[in-house]
């Protein structure tokens, strides 16, 4: 059965897609923009932020892009002197709910917020409301800081915890302007970092990362994750030399912009103190530093050793999933051409 | 009805100041609420003031900071927009405005009203634009520091069109919003904050709130009714049968039920959830009423509702099964155990058809509660006969067709004396049997039954046509002389209503019956003409939906536990709110909705007729995750805000 289609026009333009897109799936598609803020293509329409409204002819409410489905032979219109009114007052009462104290804000530079902000030039807001002062609470996670004032509730954290992680360790507490997003079963929470991941402003923050580096000073290198053969991919953060944090685009790799709690903060070891450097070699009880040449001799020995007098079989080799696949290879055609043992496994399989 | 002075409610406004306040067609406020005059009524469509006291500034402001405290927070717009105008008018209210704010206002409200996530936004504001396009004097006057405060009373209710429908008023946006975010269990929690009975409900509701649906003036109301169905079946599924606790602690009061229909069930549920001991006596060897007994097991299986008794049972419900109150136990014995007794026993016996030979006991005449009984335990009450008629309109009727022909009758043929359009069935229940083979005899009434040997061998009838509307509005039946015919047949089941049996009563003088048989309450209290005696269901409404039925018990239970509890049991200002908006009524049939449609209801799958009609396992199938989210996500979230000043 062939799809059902939609025939419409956005902008003046003919367009086609399956029936059930969205208006902003099909101008996304067209190349035409629509602002959006709380909208997040791995998540359902949340339909918080109403930046996406867009026109449509014959119809007198403008209706948000993001949540409504094409229809037959419907004219949309993107851009408008009062689409562009009512997208700047939405942002204007957004800003109402939002500190601007970017220069401290571990996200400047990355904020949909402060780009949106800056497109529609708002300088200033004609009315004014006093914030209360929400604290900095405990968040469901230790990696994670979760800065109240700085949250404007576009429910992005909430709905991917809830779809994407299968929780629901943070969810809305109360109504109109004391509704905020809340810890509410912190137990559930699998410090995956995918509300993090989702925050479009700087509402929730790295712990590990904080105020090591701007965004603009950083370098992003992707690597895969070394931790399980799951193979997924990481954008290092590199600061001066150092990883800072990890991140993730959405889309990519086997893991399409999700991470674990290993894969997402468990990179401080590459740069621990207590790292091992050079070999090391027990001697009277005690280990010494020894250079590569002297522990390879050894061990060499000590092989052969036990392999003339034990037999091979009294050899065994655990090597590591941190290692590559090709260093995996050659430690196991090793241990069973060179050793002659088939006593050799991993650590993946304990 | 009130007398308006000046309203904004209508297309039309209807400015009485300085005059004479008028009624005005299409305003249905009543006079008082909770004992006091309504002096104003703010809502969705604008405003309507009755008395001159009113301040419409601090109607406005009060309005906003009202319906901040209903804003769920979900839309910047709503959430942040309400709190900057209350803030703002609040400031005009004490003088403190300025004419810049006055400009604020009206651009703020127009955005909010255009661009909010639900109707909660987009509504509240409408009387907002309206005040001030209408009362520009008193805006202005106030900005100059010339107010006036009023000693008025503000209240505040939330609702839905479907909401306001509902007789037990589920939360019902709330409850479609949670099965859209994927949030199935918080779904269910909702519904059962008023409703013990999701899966029963969401079989067989006649669902008022699908017809007060606003999407429904645009491309098919929602769903509502297959959404409550999915909630219960994917938990059933998924985990189970459902365990709950008392929230409140264990009391030694404790509470007689006799009927575990719908009403007794919901009542024992809310009154267990109070920490009372509650025990039900019950008729049959089943719980359920007539949903067990009356509706066939193909659209409703009895495994729901043994399932949702069980749940209820886990709150410590007890329930005493095949005993006959008024027979088995008397009643006045239950009066000396119980602290209050609900008599909840349903309409259960057939009503007369008033024709000749009904009376006389002929083999093949079978009245429908009872053919519907017997069939739904299995039996074939008269496997002989193979020619059915069955008498009647509505979904008892339907069910009697429909039944006749899974047990295998030839013919089937249904009798209704007026036309397809006045049949008070569910319209899907006619087009199913229709489906299924049923021959449906329309404008025709019985006159006689023919027998032979102490057997039906035919049913007289006679043509009608319809006449002038009666009370009811539909038009009046009316026979037309010397048509009479006669269909042979086996079988008569009259299925033209229900009555109640009273034996429940035997040897009590002092609790007021109707002539239709029904027990008469008090409004407020649910209380019967004797002391600790209340009463739910079809025994207080006359046969009706189950849903009221289920409603009537939850509002009993509320009144025991106000009564149990030493105070004057009394209506809560929220139910007290309910009944008010009924009257307004929430639902506009006439709306002109603007938006994009084109999203048609998700249908349900069903069994084709020719497979169905041979069985009585259940026909249709729930709807799957995706589905039901989808089904959800048509919902218009229509949240409205009423607030009275009094």
């Amino acid at each position: 059965m062939s799809e059902e289609m939609v025939k419409f026009k956005i902008d003046g333009k003919e367009v086609e897609v399956a029936k059930g897109t969205t208006i902003l799936e099909a101008a996304r598609a067209e190349g035409i923009r629509i602002p959006t803020f709380c909208y997040h293509e791995r998540l359902t329409p949340i339909g918080s932020c109403r930046l996406c409204m867009v026109e449509v002819e014959g119809y007198e409410q403008p209706v948000p892009a993001c949540m409504t489905p094409a229809d037959n032979e419907i004219e949309v219109t993107t851009q408008s002197d009062l689409l562009y009114e009512m997208r700047r007052d939405a942002l204007k009462l957004i800003l109402l709910n939002h500190p601007l104290d970017c220069p401290i804000c571990d996200k400047a530079g990355e904020c949909t917020l402060q780009d949106l902000v800056y497109e529609f030039q708002i300088e200033q807001v004609e009315f004014q409301e006093k914030l209360p002062d929400k604290g900095i609470p405990e968040y469901a996670t230790p990696f994670i800081k979760q800065w109240t004032d700085r949250c404007v509730m576009c429910l992005r954290c909430i709905t991917a915890c809830r779809e994407i992680t299968g929780n629901q360790a943070i969810d809305i507490v109360g109504k109109g302007w004391d509704a905020k997003v809340t810890v509410v079963n912190p137990e559930l929470c699998k410090s995956c970092g995918e509300c993090l991941s989702v925050c479009p402003t700087g509402a929730l923050t790295d712990k590990l990362m904080s105020v090591k580096g701007r965004k603009w000073f950083i370098d992003r290198v992707r690597t895969t994750c070394v931790y399980c053969g799951c193979g997924c991919q990481l954008d290092l953060n590199v600061f001066q030399d150092k990883v800072i944090k990890v991140t993730t685009e959405h889309g990519v790799g086997p893991n399409k912009g999700s991470l674990c709690i290993k894969g997402r903060y468990g990179f401080e070891f590459i740069h621990s103190e207590d790292r091992l450097t050079t070999p090391l070699i027990k001697k009277d009880g005690e280990f010494k530093e020894a250079s590569w040449d002297e522990a390879l001799d050894l061990i060499a020995e000590k092989l052969k050793y036990i392999k003339e007098n034990n037999g091979a079989d009294a050899i065994f080799g655990l090597t590591s999933a941190r290692a590559t696949n090709e260093e995996n290879y050659t430690f196991q055609k090793f241990f069973r051409s060179v050793l002659g043992t088939n006593n050799v496994d991993h650590c993946a399989r304990l | 009805m009130a007398k308006v002075l000046f309203s904004s409610w209508t297309d039309e406004i209807i400015d009485n100041r300085g005059k004479e306040a008028t009624d005005v067609e299409g305003i249905n406020l009543p006079e008082e609420f909770d004992g006091k005059p309504v002096k104003a009524f703010m809502g969705w469509n604008g405003f309507v003031i009755t008395d001159s006291e009113v301040d419409v500034v601090e109607l406005c402001k009060s309005y906003m900071e009202e319906s901040q405290k209903h804003s769920c927070g979900k839309c910047f717009l709503c959430r942040i927009g309400t709190k900057v105008l209350a803030d703002i008018l609040g400031k005009i209210y004490n003088g403190e405005g300025t004419e810049k704010d006055l400009d604020i206002i009206k651009k703020l409200s127009v955005s909010i009203k255009e661009g909010s996530r639900c109707n909660l936004g987009q509504t509240v504001t409408k009387p907002i634009l309206d005040a001030l396009e209408n009362f520009k004097e008193d805006f202005d006057n106030a900005v100059k520091g010339i107010v006036k405060k009023t000693s008025l009373e503000y209240k505040s209710h939330l609702t839905a069109p479907c909401t306001d429908a509902c007789p037990i008023h589920l939360p019902i946006p709330e409850y479609v919003e949670a099965i859209r975010e994927g949030r199935f269990q918080d779904s269910l929690d909702l519904i059962r904050s008023r409703l013990p009975l999701p899966g029963i409900v969401g079989r067989v509701c006649v669902k008022p709130c699908e017809e007060n649906c606003r999407r429904m003036l645009l491309d098919g109301p929602i769903s509502i009714k297959h959404l409550k169905r999915f909630v219960a079946d994917f938990e059933l599924q998924k985990k189970g049968v459902a365990e709950f606790q008392p929230f409140e602690e264990k009391k030694d009061k404790k509470v007689a039920i006799i009927g575990g229909g719908p009403a007794g069930l919901t009542a024992a549920y809310h009154l267990a959830l109070k920490g009372y001991k509650v025990k039900i006596f019950e008729r049959l060897g089943e719980t359920g009423g007539m949903a067990a007994v009356g509706i066939p097991d193909y659209r409703l299986p009895r495994d729901i509702i043994k399932v949702e008794t069980e749940a209820i049972q886990s709150l410590g419900v007890e329930i005493q099964y095949n005993t006959y109150v008024g027979k088995d136990i008397m009643f006045t014995d239950l009066e000396k155990e119980y602290d209050a007794i609900i008599i909840a026993i349903g309409a259960h016996t057939s009503s007369s058809m008033r024709v000749e030979g009904e009376d006389k006991g002929y083999k093949g005449f079978i009245p429908g509660v009872k053919y519907l009984l017997d069939i739904n335990n299995g039996e074939d009450p008269y496997p002989e006969g193979e020619r059915v008629v069955v008498v009647g309109g509505g979904n008892v009727a339907m069910d009697c067709v429909r039944c006749s022909l899974r047990l295998g009758k030839k013919e089937v043929n249904l009798v209704y004396r007026r036309t397809r359009n006045e049949m008070p069935a569910n319209i899907e229940e006619i087009e199913e049997a229709e489906e299924e083979g049923v021959n449906f005899l329309y404008l025709t009434n019985p006159t006689k039954i023919i027998a032979k040997d102490g057997k039906v061998v035919g049913l007289e009838l006679i043509k009608m046509e319809l006449g002038e509307p009666d009370e009811s509005g539909r038009r009046r039946p009316i026979p037309i002389k010397g048509s009479e015919y006669v269909l042979d047949c086996d079988i008569v089941v009259p299925a033209i209503g229900q009555a109640i049996d009273l034996k429940v009563l035997e040897g009590i003088e002092d609790i007021e019956v109707t002539r239709k048989g029904t027990i008469v309450v008090d409004v407020n209290t649910y209380m019967a003409t004797r002391k600790g005696v209340f009463s739910a269901g079809d025994v207080v409404t006359s046969p009706d939906a189950l849903i009221r039925a289920c409603a009537g018990g939850r509002r009993t239970a509320m009144k025991i536990d106000q009564y149990l509890r030493g105070e004057k049991p009394e209506r809560s200002l929220e139910e007290k709110f309910e009944d008010f908006l009924s009257e307004v009524k929430v639902f506009d049939a006439s709306e002109d909705i603007s938006m994009v449609g084109g999203r048609e209801r998700v249908p349900l799958k069903h069994m084709p007729p020719e497979e169905r009609k041979t069985s009585f396992v259940e026909y249709t199938e729930g709807y799957s995750i995706v589905e039901a989210r989808t089904e959800a996500d048509r919902c218009l979230k229509c949240y409205r805000v009423a607030m009275l000043a009094l």
